[in-house]
C-alpha cells in the first residue's frame, strides 16, 4: 500500500519536473496581461531540387505554363513506380545537419491517403512514422532563446488547384505536384507573435544558407501551419486547447494570424466559453482566422508503409561526407567575419544581403555579399572593403534600385579600385566616380585603366594646376571667399566643394584646403 | 512470319476445335484466323502486324510469340485491365518486361483476359467476360462440352498457352499476387512461374498489391518459361523493389551450391524436397478444402521423384494456416491505396457528375466515376482494404497481417537448406533444410461455370460459395507473402479428367533451382501423361 503510493508520488513529482524543465516561462506581455502564450510551428518548405522528389521531372517556377512539367508518373498513370531523388535527401540532410538534428540511419516512406483532385494518386507520399530527422534545435538571437524541432520529414507537393468565384470548374496544374517538401515540426516553444516570426525568418536564412529551399513565402516555396494555445499566466502548467492555424505565407500574416488568434481564444476563455480544437483559416483581409474543420471532422488519413519505397538507410560516411561539404551557418560566418574585425553592424549588413541570395539548384549557391567580401578582402584591410562595399556599393546599388545580384562590378575591380584609393594614386572622390561609372556601365574596365580614360590621376600638392584651381574657386565665389577672410571657416567647405567639382575630383581635398586657406589668409 | 505462325496455328487447331460456336465470342475481326479460338475470350486485343525488319536474326526470342496480360502496358495499344475504369486507357510507354521482350526478338500477339486489376481466381470479374478454360479432357462432344473456368486471374493468359494459339512456340505473361498465374496455369495444365519477387521489373505492371504484385511467366513448357524468363530477369533501375544485381548474384551462387550435388548425376540424389505440413501435429499439410482427387497424382509425383534418387522430408509450416486472411487484409489494403487514382480526372474512364448538387465536393465528383468504373470484387476489396487501414483498423487488421506474413517467412527461412539473402542476421542454413517444397497447386480442378442467362453472365457452380471463390488461392498465398519463386507444373488429371498442377517452391532467388525441378517434374511425368494440348 504504502510503496504503491510512494511510487505514483514519484511519478507524479517526475512529471512535473519534467513539464517544468520543457516549458519555458512566459513573460507578462501588455497586450495580454495575466496570459501567456504558447505556439508551435510546422514548417513546409520546398526542396531547391532540379528534380522532384520521386520523378525525374523539373521542377518548376510559378513562370511556367501550367501542366508543363509533368511526366506519367506525377499524374500517377498507372504502372509508373516512384524513384527517390538522391539529391533531395542530401538537401534534407544538409537541413537536418544546420538544424543539429539526429539524422535517422533508417527512415521509411509512408501514403497518406485523401481524395483531392491536385493529388493524383490519391496518396501524398511522406515520412509519417519514421522520419529521416528528429530532435534540432534553432536558435533565435534576437529573442535570445532556442526552439526545439521535434522532427524533419520527406515528402511530396500537391498540384494546385483553382476555381473561379461562383465558377462550376475547377482547373489543375500538376506543374507543383510531386515536388519535395521538408515538413520541420517545431516543439511548441514559442511564446509570442514576435517569436513565431523571428524563428520562421531565422530558418528562411538558414535554409538558404545551406541551400536546400530558396525560402520564398511569397511563391509559396515556405509555407507554414502555426499551432497556437493560450493559458493563464499564473497557471504555466495548464496548458490551453490548441487550435491550427493552416497556410500562413508572409512573416506578418503569421504575427498578425497569431496576435488575432490569441485574442480569440482569451475572449472566449474570459467570457466562460471552451476553445475548441480546431484546424483554421486565415484571412488576410480581415485579419482574423476561420473555423476550417473541427477535431472531430478531422480525416482519416489511412497511413499505410509505401510498399514500393524500400527504407531509406544513411550511413555514417554519407552524413560525415555531407558534413564535410557543408556551406557555413550563418552563426559561424558571422563569427569568422567578427573575428576579421568587422562590426556587428558590418556582418548584419553583409549576412542580411546574403539571406536573400540566389539559391541554385541541387545545393549550388549564388555568389552572395559575404563571398563578395572574402574575394575582396584577400590581401587588403578588411575594414577598408567592408565600408567600400557597405557604404559605397551597397549605397549604390541601392540608389539605382538594383539588387546584389544585379552588382556589376566584379571582386577584382572593387579591389582595384580599394587599392587604388589606399595608396593615395586616387582620391575617394574620384573611387567613388569610378565605382558609379562602372555600375552605370557596366564596364569590365579595371579601375587602374579607368583612372586614366577619365583622367583621375590625383594632382600633386604643390601643383600649379591645384592652385589654378582654388584661385578660380576663389574667383567664383566672392561672399564666401570673403567670409573665409575674415575668419568664418565653415563656408570653406563650399569653395573647396567647387574645386573638387572643376577638378572632377582629381584635387586631395587636404592639399585643397590647405592651398585655399593660404591664399585667402 | 507472324502471318505464317498464325496460319500454322489454325491448321493445328482446326482439328481440336470441339467447342461449339455457341460460345464464339461476338468479336468482328476481319481476319479469318482471328477467330480462331475466340470462343475461349482468351485474347481481348489481338496486334496482326509485326515489322520484321526490327527484329534482328539472331535475337534470342525471334521465333516466339507471346501474349501479355492486360494489366501490362503496353506502349499505343489499350491496356484494360479489364476493367471498365480503363476500357479506353492506350499507355504511351511500355512496361519494362514488354520492353525486354520486344528487344529479344519476340513477337507480342496480343493481350490476354483476366481478373479486373488481377483481382479473382476465376477470370469472372471482367468486362470481357471470362476466359474460358480449353483443356476439356477431349472426349466430349460438341453439345456435350464441359464449361469451365480458366482460373484466375491471369485466365487469359493460361487458355491462350493451354489452347495452343499458335504453333508450339507461345508463352504468356501473367501476373501473381496471391496465386493468379499458377492456379490458371494448374486449371489449364500449363507451367506457370512466379520468380522471386524483385527479380522481374514491375515497371509498367498496373499495381494490385505492389507488394506482392509479380510478373509470372507462362508456357507449354519448363523450357519455354525458362527462355522468356532469362530474358526477362534484368535488374530495372526504375522499379525501387528490384532486386540489386549483387543480391541476385549473392543468392544465385548460393542456389547453384546446392543445385551442383543433383544436377549432374542424371539421378536426383541429395535433392531433398519439402513436404509442408500444417503443424506437427496434423498429417497432412492440406486444409480439409482440398479435394481428394488432387491427392493421388501429387503423391505419384512424390513417388517418381523419390524413386529417380530425391529425399523426401516432412517439414512444418506452422504459420500457414493464418497466410490466406493476412493476405487478402494486405492485398485489400494496397489494393485501396493503389486504385485511389482512378478518380477520372488524368486518364480512364471519367463520369460526369449529374448536376450542380454533386459537384460540391471532390469526393461526390468522384463517386460518380468510381462506381461506375469498378467491378464488384474491386469495390469489395477496395471497401475492405479502406477498412484496414482506418485507424481504429490498422493495429488489429494491416499491422497484424503483416506480422502473420513475417511468421510465414520465417517458416519457409526455417525449412530451406539455402539462406535467405534479403534477410539479415537471419538463421544460417543447415543441411537439414530442403531444397525446395512440393505441394499441390490448387485445393480442385477448374470449377464449372454456368451460364446465368439472366445476368446474361457465366458464374461458378452453385456448389461453390462465394467463400470458396477466396480459398482458391490458399495453397499460393504463402509464396506471395514470402516473395518465393513458385512454379506450377502440370502433373496429371484428377478424377474428372482435368488437368492438375503440383507446384514447385524455392528459397528466395533460387528461380533457377525450381525451374530445374520444374524440369524433372515435367519430364519423368512425360512419359505417364497425355497431351493436354
Amino acid at each position: 500500500m504504502l510503496a504503491g503510493r510512494g511510487r505514483i508520488t514519484r511519478r507524479l513529482d517526475r512529471y512535473s519536473i519534467r513539464s517544468a524543465h520543457q516549458l519555458r516561462a512566459s513573460a507578462q506581455d501588455k497586450r495580454w496581461p495575466g496570459w501567456a502564450v504558447v505556439v508551435g510551428i510546422e514548417v513546409h518548405a520546398q526542396i531547391k531540387s532540379r528534380e522532384k522528389l520521386f520523378s525525374n521531372t523539373w521542377t518548376s517556377t510559378l513562370s511556367q505554363d501550367s501542366n508543363t512539367r509533368v511526366s506519367a508518373y506525377d499524374a500517377a498513370f498507372p504502372g509508373t513506380l516512384p524513384k527517390l531523388n538522391p539529391s533531395c535527401v542530401e538537401l534534407g540532410v544538409r537541413t537536418a545537419l544546420a538544424l543539429e538534428a539526429d539524422v535517422q540511419r533508417r527512415s521509411t516512406f509512408d501514403r497518406k491517403h485523401y481524395f483531392y483532385p491536385d493529388l493524383p494518386s490519391g496518396y501524398q507520399i511522406t515520412q509519417h512514422y519514421t522520419p529521416f530527422a528528429k530532435g534540432g534545435t534553432l536558435r533565435l538571437p534576437k529573442s535570445a532563446t532556442q526552439v526545439r524541432v521535434t522532427q524533419i520529414q520527406l515528402e511530396q507537393d500537391t498540384g494546385k488547384s483553382t476555381s473561379a468565384a461562383h465558377g462550376l470548374t475547377t482547373h489543375i496544374d500538376l506543374n507543383r505536384a510531386g515536388t519535395g517538401l521538408m515538413e520541420i515540426v517545431s516543439e511548441p516553444d514559442m511564446r509570442s507573435p514576435e517569436e513565431a516570426a523571428e524563428y520562421v525568418k531565422t530558418l528562411q536564412s538558414l535554409l538558404r544558407s545551406v541551400g536546400s529551399s530558396d525560402g520564398n513565402m511569397e511563391q509559396g516555396s515556405l509555407r507554414c501551419d502555426v499551432n497556437v494555445s493560450v493559458h493563464e499566466l499564473a497557471k504555466p502548467g495548464q496548458l490551453g486547447t490548441r487550435c491550427e492555424i493552416k497556410n500562413l505565407n508572409s512573416i506578418k500574416g503569421i504575427t498578425v494570424a497569431i496576435t488575432s488568434e490569441v485574442l480569440r481564444q482569451i475572449q472566449l476563455l474570459e467570457n466562460g466559453e471552451k476553445v475548441r480544437q480546431e484546424t483554421r483559416g486565415f484571412d488576410e483581409d480581415t485579419a482574423e482566422t476561420f473555423s476550417l474543420r473541427s477535431k472531430e471532422d478531422a480525416p482519416d488519413y489511412r497511413y499505410m508503409p509505401d510498399p514500393n519505397l524500400p527504407p531509406l538507410l544513411l550511413s555514417d560516411d554519407y552524413i560525415l561526407s555531407i558534413k564535410s561539404r557543408m556551406p557555413d551557418l550563418p552563426a559561424v560566418t558571422e563569427g569568422r567575419l567578427r573575428g576579421m574585425g568587422l562590426s556587428q553592424r558590418d556582418c548584419e549588413v553583409l549576412m542580411a544581403i546574403d539571406s536573400g541570395r540566389e539559391v541554385g539548384y541541387d545545393g549550388t549557391l549564388g555568389q552572395g555579399a559575404v563571398a563578395y567580401f572574402d574575394t575582396v578582402a584577400q590581401g587588403r584591410d578588411p575594414k577598408a572593403v567592408v565600408n567600400w562595399i557597405t557604404h559605397e556599393l551597397l549605397g549604390q546599388l541601392a540608389h539605382r534600385q538594383d539588387t546584389f545580384t544585379q552588382n556589376a562590378m566584379t571582386a577584382a575591380q572593387m579591389g582595384d579600385l580599394i587599392d587604388l584609393v589606399q595608396s593615395k594614386c586616387i582620391t575617394g572622390t574620384s573611387g567613388k566616380l569610378i565605382l558609379r561609372h562602372i555600375l552605370e556601365h557596366r564596364s569590365t574596365s579595371m579601375p587602374t585603366q579607368l583612372v586614366r580614360e577619365l583622367g583621375l590621376l590625383a594632382a600633386e600638392t604643390e601643383d600649379d594646376t591645384l592652385r589654378a584651381w582654388c584661385t578660380a574657386a576663389i574667383q567664383a565665389l566672392p561672399q564666401e571667399s570673403q567670409l573665409v577672410r575674415v575668419g568664418n571657416e565653415r563656408v570653406l567647405n563650399r569653395i573647396l566643394g567647387h574645386v573638387m567639382k572643376t577638378s572632377k575630383g582629381r584635387a586631395n581635398p587636404e592639399a585643397a584646403k590647405a592651398m585655399l586657406l593660404s591664399i585667402l589668409r | 512470319m507472324l502471318r505464317r505462325h498464325l496460319l500454322n496455328c489454325r491448321r493445328i487447331n482446326t482439328a481440336s476445335k470441339r467447342i461449339s460456336r455457341h460460345y464464339y465470342s461476338t468479336t468482328t475481326a476481319t481476319d479469318a484466323h482471328a477467330n480462331d479460338k475466340d470462343y475461349l475470350n482468351a485474347l481481348v486485343y489481338r496486334i496482326h502486324e509485326v515489322p520484321e525488319a526490327q527484329v534482328a536474326q539472331d535475337a534470342p526470342l525471334k521465333n516466339l510469340l507471346v501474349a501479355i496480360k492486360d494489366n501490362i502496358c503496353t506502349a499505343g495499344i489499350p491496356t484494360t485491365c479489364s476493367s471498365r475504369m480503363l476500357k479506353t486507357f492506350v499507355p504511351p510507354y511500355d512496361a519494362t518486361v514488354v520492353k525486354l521482350l520486344r528487344e529479344a526478338g519476340a513477337s507480342i500477339i496480343g493481350k490476354t483476359n483476366c481478373d479486373e486489376f488481377g483481382m479473382g481466381s476465376s477470370n469472372l470479374w471482367s468486362i470481357h467476360g471470362p476466359a474460358l478454360n480449353p483443356s476439356d479432357p477431349g472426349n466430349a462432344s460438341e453439345s456435350e462440352l464441359e464449361l469451365r473456368s480458366a482460373g484466375g486471374s491471369s485466365g487469359g493468359s493460361a487458355a491462350a498457352v493451354a489452347a495452343g494459339f499458335c504453333d508450339a512456340q507461345v508463352s504468356a505473361l501473367g501476373t501473381d499476387t496471391g496465386g493468379s498465374v499458377r492456379l490458371p496455369a494448374s486449371y489449364c495444365g500449363v507451367v506457370g512461374f512466379k520468380p522471386s519477387y524483385g527479380i522481374v521489373s514491375r515497371w509498367g505492371v498496373i499495381s494490385y498489391a505492389d507488394s506482392l504484385d509479380c510478373v509470372g511467366i507462362l508456357g507449354k513448357t519448363v523450357d519455354y518459361v525458362r527462355q522468356v524468363y532469362h530474358t526477362v530477369n534484368k535488374y530495372d533501375e526504375s522499379d525501387p523493389t528490384a532486386a540489386h544485381v549483387e543480391t541476385r548474384d549473392q543468392a544465385a551462387s548460393i542456389c547453384h551450391e546446392h543445385m551442383v550435388n543433383w544436377s549432374t548425376s542424371g539421378r536426383l540424389n541429395g535433392l531433398r524436397i519439402g513436404i509442408p505440413q500444417l503443424s506437427p501435429a496434423s498429417q497432412e499439410y492440406f486444409p480439409s478444402e482440398l479435394s481428394s482427387a488432387i491427392l493421388g497424382p501429387y503423391r505419384e509425383t512424390l513417388r517418381c521423384l523419390a524413386a529417380r534418387g530425391a529425399q523426401l522430408v516432412s517439414v512444418s509450416m506452422p504459420s500457414t494456416r493464418y497466410a490466406l486472411s493476412a493476405y487478402y487484409v494486405i492485398a485489400s489494403a494496397e489494393a485501396s491505396s493503389n486504385l485511389a487514382r482512378y478518380d477520372g480526372i488524368e486518364f480512364g474512364l471519367r463520369v460526369d457528375p449529374d448536376g450542380p448538387s454533386q459537384i460540391k465536393k471532390a469526393g461526390d465528383v468522384y463517386a460518380q466515376t468510381r462506381s461506375l468504373g469498378f467491378g464488384p470484387e474491386v469495390q469489395r476489396r477496395i471497401l475492405l482494404g479502406t477498412y484496414a487501414l482506418t485507424a481504429d483498423a490498422f493495429d488489429n487488421y494491416f499491422l497484424q497481417a503483416q506480422r502473420v506474413r513475417k511468421l510465414v517467412r520465417a517458416d519457409f527461412d526455417r525449412v530451406f537448406r539455402a539462406r535467405n539473402v534479403l534477410t539479415t542476421g537471419g538463421t544460417e542454413a543447415s543441411d537439414e533444410g530442403v531444397d525446395v517444397l512440393l505441394h499441390p497447386s490448387a485445393i480442385q480442378t477448374a470449377p464449372a461455370l454456368v451460364h446465368d442467362p439472366e445476368k446474361g453472365a457465366y458464374r461458378l457452380e452453385d456448389s461453390v460459395s462465394s467463400l470458396d471463390a477466396y480459398l482458391q488461392d490458399v495453397l499460393t498465398v504463402p509464396a506471395s507473402l514470402a516473395g518465393l519463386p513458385a512454379m506450377s507444373v502440370p502433373s496429371g488429371f484428377g478424377e474428372d479428367k482435368w488437368p492438375i498442377g503440383v507446384s514447385v517452391v524455392g528459397q528466395w532467388g533460387c528461380d533457377d533451382l525450381v525451374l530445374r525441378v520444374g524440369n524433372e517434374i515435367e519430364s519423368l511425368l512425360a512419359g505417364s501423361t497425355v497431351d493436354v494440348g
